[in-house]
């Protein structure tokens, strides 16, 4: 996908969707688990944020706490802020975020054949989000849904609307999925790693067609992925993502370019063929750690490779890297990288104080 | 690293070999189970001496004879011919005890000799088995199952010993046998147990009762109260859950060999011989099963098998043969995962005999899921069965069976004789509900994520006993 | 293949089965020891009158040819009479006068079994693991392990003297005076039932207590089968995808879970269904509701072969068809059925 924003007119607009120090922790009885840690990140209209990381580094969770989809034993805690095109979620009835969900907010998950219910047509069920949106029924829903099948690509949809989901193959189940999340025209749809259960062929034509979607309907889409490939091909900014907190965030280009966190480095450098002279295949060694306590430190200083006697005691938080690159920010004690360490770690501890002291 | 060519392969070095060099923790283990065995030897000699000729006594830990509660009270209110003089209730009470206290004793030190294998002599540090062992450690419904059964099954081994009396003394001959007593004029007197168990009948009425926990006239305790006969109830229960435990293990030992070999043929072979089989085990499971079953025991009553154990082989045979579609059935479904796996291609291509293959590629790993299925099976036949002897079939009387207790005690429900029906019902209650909890847990061990499915419906069927 | 495909197969299926358990019938009562004729004449039986009873009945004929008999008489639904029990009744008025009785008792047990077991079993995988839920599992659990025929001797001996054991509240007096036990009051002809409430309340209320008994097993197992099925629904990506889109619970509930909750359950109903075929014996033994299962063992009973083996055929035929219905509804019921595998 196109780069399509400039820095300058990114600015001017009031995001989307503007999520500051989200926190999500599940408590169960055995432990306390901080999935989500403290994330700051916007999103504008018509733009795709892509969000990437391992297993277990709180991507899903934080898709789940914008759509107040968090069951107990977890929650989203207080602090935390996600709004809405102005609007405060964090503060909205059960009731009232089911009105925004399916036609503010849609999202797309990630194995299409059990997102879909069985025992009901595909028809049935995009008639359904019409029907509790948009109060469309009978022959006018049924036209609609016909019409949003062959918007996103199915082919003899009058038809196809009247079959169950197993007598579909898994690129059109996906696409049966899009058009059921696009049925109320949301202007925020969240994707949760919809490809990865597909082929690398269907999965470049469900790309294609989120794209010419987007075109369509200014569509803003928040991309949840921990494949690289597709992260450089679908979005315009990246936030890479890291036990729960965001590790560094810039545009896809600059990211893939020069991207400064030895995490994200390092994540880079394991994909085969980034390094096509060396004989081994560059990993990270060692395992994401599931957070239980607040992080007073340096959460991948275990694995990194650079770290350093601060980075077990300060814990970085976001900053721009340098003076100039104010949309690139990493939460490493190495930036900003044109000041020298020892004031780049004051920065990090400043910024840190002031941030608990508005959180109280 | 260590040199891993020169120390000599493992398995090659057979299990005696192993014991030999580290002989310390089996020795240990095998001091200990021969003490246990020492205690019981008598009864073992008692047993096998007697298959030849007269039998040998030797004292042993759990007999009569070593805590005799048939003893009597004198008008003092001490007591002669007990165990210590202790009233004849505590003296029952203390050898039911030390009867289940060997028991569990001897299922711990098994328990402590597989520890022992596991840590010194076993050749692999982990196996899936391991896995499956930690889970039911930590499953409580299913160790509470575990628990009953055993209790159950150490009923029915032990049940000369646990009794008050025996079935020979009040069952089968009372008349041989007399027992003495101190009556009203405090005079010392010698009766026939059949005469006492006649003054001993629960019929319904307070005065005409012996109800559960109580003294008769004559001295004797009476756990579980009397029989409308006058014959001692815990006797009748404990000798009856040997029956009950035959038949169902019977039962079960043989319709899961035939439920196995069937799923491992069908699942080996598929096309005509899956249909011929599915075509026999569908024709029979068509059969209502409780009628067939009834129908069968009527027809075959006459026969030489009937007489064998007072009837309870012809009734584990027909179990068998009634039963094993269920069980076939349920472990089809696995044989038929397993049979898709690529190890039974391989073992194929390489020109491995289908026996061969079978037992030792797929049988494992249906075998746990026949263990589950088989425990809730046995719920059911010891349902069944005491459904038949309700009804007057089945095991021939005198014979003890728990559901001729109800029949018997039909009428009295309402009555001071309350316990002669509520009793056995209850027992099959428990009884039943633990061999469910057991298969739970052993599901649950060997499958953490099994899902609902065929299964479940003919576990279902089986549990309910078709319908006793 | 196709839904309707299964379907076929499944029917397909079905008649060498309802051959093959016929003749198992057959091997059983004729080739058996049992000699019916003895059965029938009693035990001083005049060599003369065995011989002629022995050729009405078709006995001297060799056994194959028994069999081919019997099979064409069973299957042209010439079902004979009875010989012992009620000699030279027909088999057919014997099961227009018994089976009713059985099908009203079944007809109850299920209906009770669906309509507590199910919505108990639903509601508690709703709730899981709160103490409603424990409680109601542990009911189910025990339920099911419950021997009929204990309950029913204990329901109906509590219910004789239901003065006792609730407080003076008479059971036999309540809306219709009628007995514990015995048969219910069906009216002649039948759907005099429907037309005529008094009668309908007055059946029902005699029945009510077996019904209960029979249905206790299976309301235990559905119960159980049920909160798993609602569980595992419960726990599924399609549910998420629901609320994700804006579903309100009241839909999630019975629109999306109920149904696919619903499709474990269907073998389960059946099951009972024909388990009930069986399970009566016991309960209308206790009950004395003369229904078809207490005739049966009343003719296993006393010897009479030829009813026996009518009676037999017939339970097998309702057992195809029950499996038949079972068919017919989970291709109804479930789009799935055949696609991955059905048999």
């Amino acid at each position: 996908m196109a780069q399509r924003e400039t820095t300058a007119s990114r600015s001017e607009q009031a995001p989307l969707l503007q999520v500051e120090n989200l926190q999500t922790a599940f408590f169960t009885d055995k432990e306390t688990i901080r999935a989500v840690d403290g994330i700051s990140f916007d999103i504008r209209r018509g733009e795709t944020v892509g969000i990437v990381g391992e297993s277990g580094s709180g991507k899903s969770v934080t898709a789940r706490s914008i759509m107040g989809l968090v069951d107990s034993p977890g929650r989203v805690l207080d602090g935390s802020s996600i709004k809405f095109d102005g609007e405060e979620l964090t503060e909205k009835s059960e009731k009232e975020y089911r009105s925004l969900r399916g036609s503010d907010i849609a999202m797309v998950f990630q194995d299409p054949l059990t997102s879909l219910n069985p025992v009901y047509t595909v028809g049935n069920q995009i008639k359904e989000a019409l029907r509790l949106h948009r109060d469309m029924r009978g022959a006018e829903a049924t036209e609609e849904a016909i019409d949003l099948l062959e918007a996103v690509g199915i082919p003899d949809a009058s038809r196809r609307v009247t079959e169950y989901p197993h007598e579909f193959s898994g690129g059109m189940r996906q696409r049966a999925v899009i058009a059921m999340a696009l049925a109320c025209d949301p202007e925020l749809l969240i994707c949760d790693e919809p490809t990865t259960a597909l082929d690398v062929t269907i999965q470049a034509q469900i790309l294609e067609l989120l794209d010419d979607l987007q075109e369509e309907r200014n569509l803003a889409i928040m991309f949840i992925t921990h494949d690289m490939g597709v992260i450089a091909e679908v979005s315009d900014r990246v936030n890479v993502m890291y036990a729960g907190e965001i590790v560094e965030s810039a545009p896809v280009v600059e990211l893939f370019e020069n991207p400064r966190h030895p995490y994200s480095q390092g994540l880079l450098n394991s994909i085969p063929g980034n390094q096509p002279d060396t004989d081994r295949l560059s990993t990270i060694e060692g395992d994401v750690p599931t957070p239980n306590e607040p992080a007073t430190y340096c959460r991948f200083e275990p694995r990194c490779p650079k770290a350093f006697d601060e980075c077990s005691k300060v814990h970085p938080e976001s900053l721009a890297v340098n003076d100039d690159a104010a949309d690139h920010t990493a939460a490493c004690l190495l930036y900003p990288e044109d000041v020298s360490q020892a004031e780049a770690v004051e920065l990090h501890e400043r910024r840190g104080s002031q941030r608990e002291v508005s959180e109280r | 690293m260590p040199d891993v060519s020169s120390r000599p392969h493992r398995e090659d070095v057979s299990i005696r070999q192993r014991i030999a060099e580290n002989p310390g923790p089996a020795l240990g283990w095998l001091a200990g189970a021969l003490l246990l065995f020492a205690l019981e030897a008598g009864a073992v000699v008692h047993f096998v001496t007697g298959l030849f000729g007269s039998p040998v006594e030797l004292p042993t830990l759990l007999s009569r004879e070593l805590i005799p509660n048939n003893g009597y009270q004198t008008p003092s209110g001490a007591w002669q011919e007990t165990f210590l003089g202790l009233p004849a209730a505590y003296a029952w009470a203390l050898r039911v005890v030390l009867v289940y206290a060997y028991s569990f004793v001897w299922m711990y030190w098994l328990w402590r000799g597989y520890l022992v294998f596991r840590e010194n002599y076993r050749y692999a540090d982990w196996t899936p088995r391991d896995d499956m062992i930690d889970r039911l450690r930590g499953h409580r419904w299913g160790q509470f199952g575990a628990i009953i059964v055993f209790a159950f099954v150490v009923m029915a081994l032990f049940a000369p010993a646990l009794g008050p009396t025996t079935v020979e003394r009040t069952i089968s001959n009372p008349y041989s046998h007399s027992i003495e007593y101190y009556n009203d004029q405090g005079q010392l007197e010698n009766i026939t147990v059949g005469s006492a168990n006649l003054d001993s009948r629960s019929q319904g009425t307070p005065q005409q009762n012996v109800g559960p926990m109580q003294y008769d006239q004559f001295g004797r305790f009476h756990p579980f109260g009397t029989l409308p006969s006058g014959k001692d109830m815990f006797t009748f229960m404990a000798s009856g859950a040997r029956i009950s435990l035959f038949i169902g293990l019977s039962a079960i030992i043989v319709s899961g060999l035939i439920a196995a070999a069937f799923a491992l043929l069908t699942a080996y072979y598929k096309g005509l011989v899956d249909l011929g089989v599915v075509i026999v085990g569908d024709s029979i499971m068509s059969l209502p099963r409780l009628l067939f079953v009834i129908l069968l025991t009527v027809v075959l009553s006459g026969t030489w098998i009937a007489e064998i154990y007072s009837g309870a082989v012809i009734l584990a045979l027909i179990f068998a043969g009634t039963g094993w579609p269920f069980l076939w059935r349920s472990v089809r479904g696995p044989a038929m995962q397993v049979s898709e796996q690529e190890w039974i291609d391989a073992a194929k291509s390489f020109g491995q005999k289908p026996r061969v293959t079978m037992r030792k590629h797929m049988a494992p790993y249906i075998l746990g899921y026949l263990l589950v299925y088989a425990s809730m099976s046995l719920g059911g036949i010891v349902i069944a069965v005491a459904g038949l002897s309700f009804l007057g079939l089945g095991i021939n009387p005198p014979t003890p069976e728990w559901g001729r207790a109800v029949d018997i005690g039909q009428s009295y429900v309402t009555t001071a004789s309350w316990h002669i029906s509520f009793i056995p019902g209850v027992m099959i209650v428990l009884v039943v509900t633990a061999f469910n909890a057991l298969g739970d847990g052993i599901r649950d061990a060997i499958d953490p994520q099994s899902e609902t499915g065929e299964g479940e419906g003919n576990e279902a069927a089986a549990a309910t006993g078709g319908g006793a | 293949m196709s839904r309707w495909q299964y379907f076929a197969k499944r029917l397909l299926l079905s008649i060498p089965v309802l051959l093959f358990g016929t003749s198992i019938t057959f091997l059983v009562i004729r080739a058996g020891p049992l000699d019916p004729v003895s059965a029938i004449l009693g035990p001083q039986g005049d060599p003369q009158a065995y011989n002629t009873i022995r050729r009405q009945l078709g006995l001297n004929q060799p056994l194959w040819q028994q069999y081919i008999d019997y099979m064409v008489n069973m299957f042209t639904f010439n079902l004979g009479q009875s010989w012992v029990l009620q000699p030279d009744t027909s088999v057919y008025s014997l099961v227009l006068g018994y089976a009713p009785r059985t099908i009203w008792l079944g007809f109850w047990s299920v209906l009770i079994a669906i309509f507590i077991g199910i919505p108990l079993g639903f509601y508690a995988g709703l709730n899981p693991n709160t103490f409603s839920d424990y409680f109601a599992s542990f009911g189910g659990i025990v339920w099911r392990a419950m021997p009929n025929f204990w309950l029913a001797v204990i329901l109906m001996s509590v219910l004789s003297q239901s003065e006792k054991f609730f407080f003076g509240f008479d059971w036999q007096t309540f809306l219709y005076s009628t007995n514990v036990t015995g048969p219910p009051p069906l009216p002649d002809p039948i759907w005099k039932l429907f037309t005529n409430p008094d009668q309908f309340v007055r059946a029902l209320k005699k029945i009510a207590p077996a019904a209960l008994v029979l249905g206790s097993a299976s309301m235990g197992n559905e119960m159980r089968i049920g909160r798993t099925a609602v569980l595992e629904t419960i726990n599924s990506n399609f549910i998420e995808t629901a609320k994700a889109k804006g579903v309100p619970p009241r839909s999630l509930v019975w629109k999306h879970i109920f149904r696919n909750a619903l499709i474990p359950l269907v073998p389960i109903i059946t099951g009972e269904a024909f388990i009930l075929i069986g399970g009566s014996v016991l309960v209308e033994t206790v009950f004395d509701i003369s229904g078809i299962g207490f005739l049966f063992f009343q003719a296993v009973k006393n010897g009479d072969m030829p009813l026996t083996g009518s009676l037999m055929f017939i339970f097998i035929v309702l057992v195809v068809l029950i499996n038949i219905v079972q068919d017919l509804l989970y291709t109804i019921i479930d789009p799935r059925v055949g696609y991955e595998g059905g048999a």
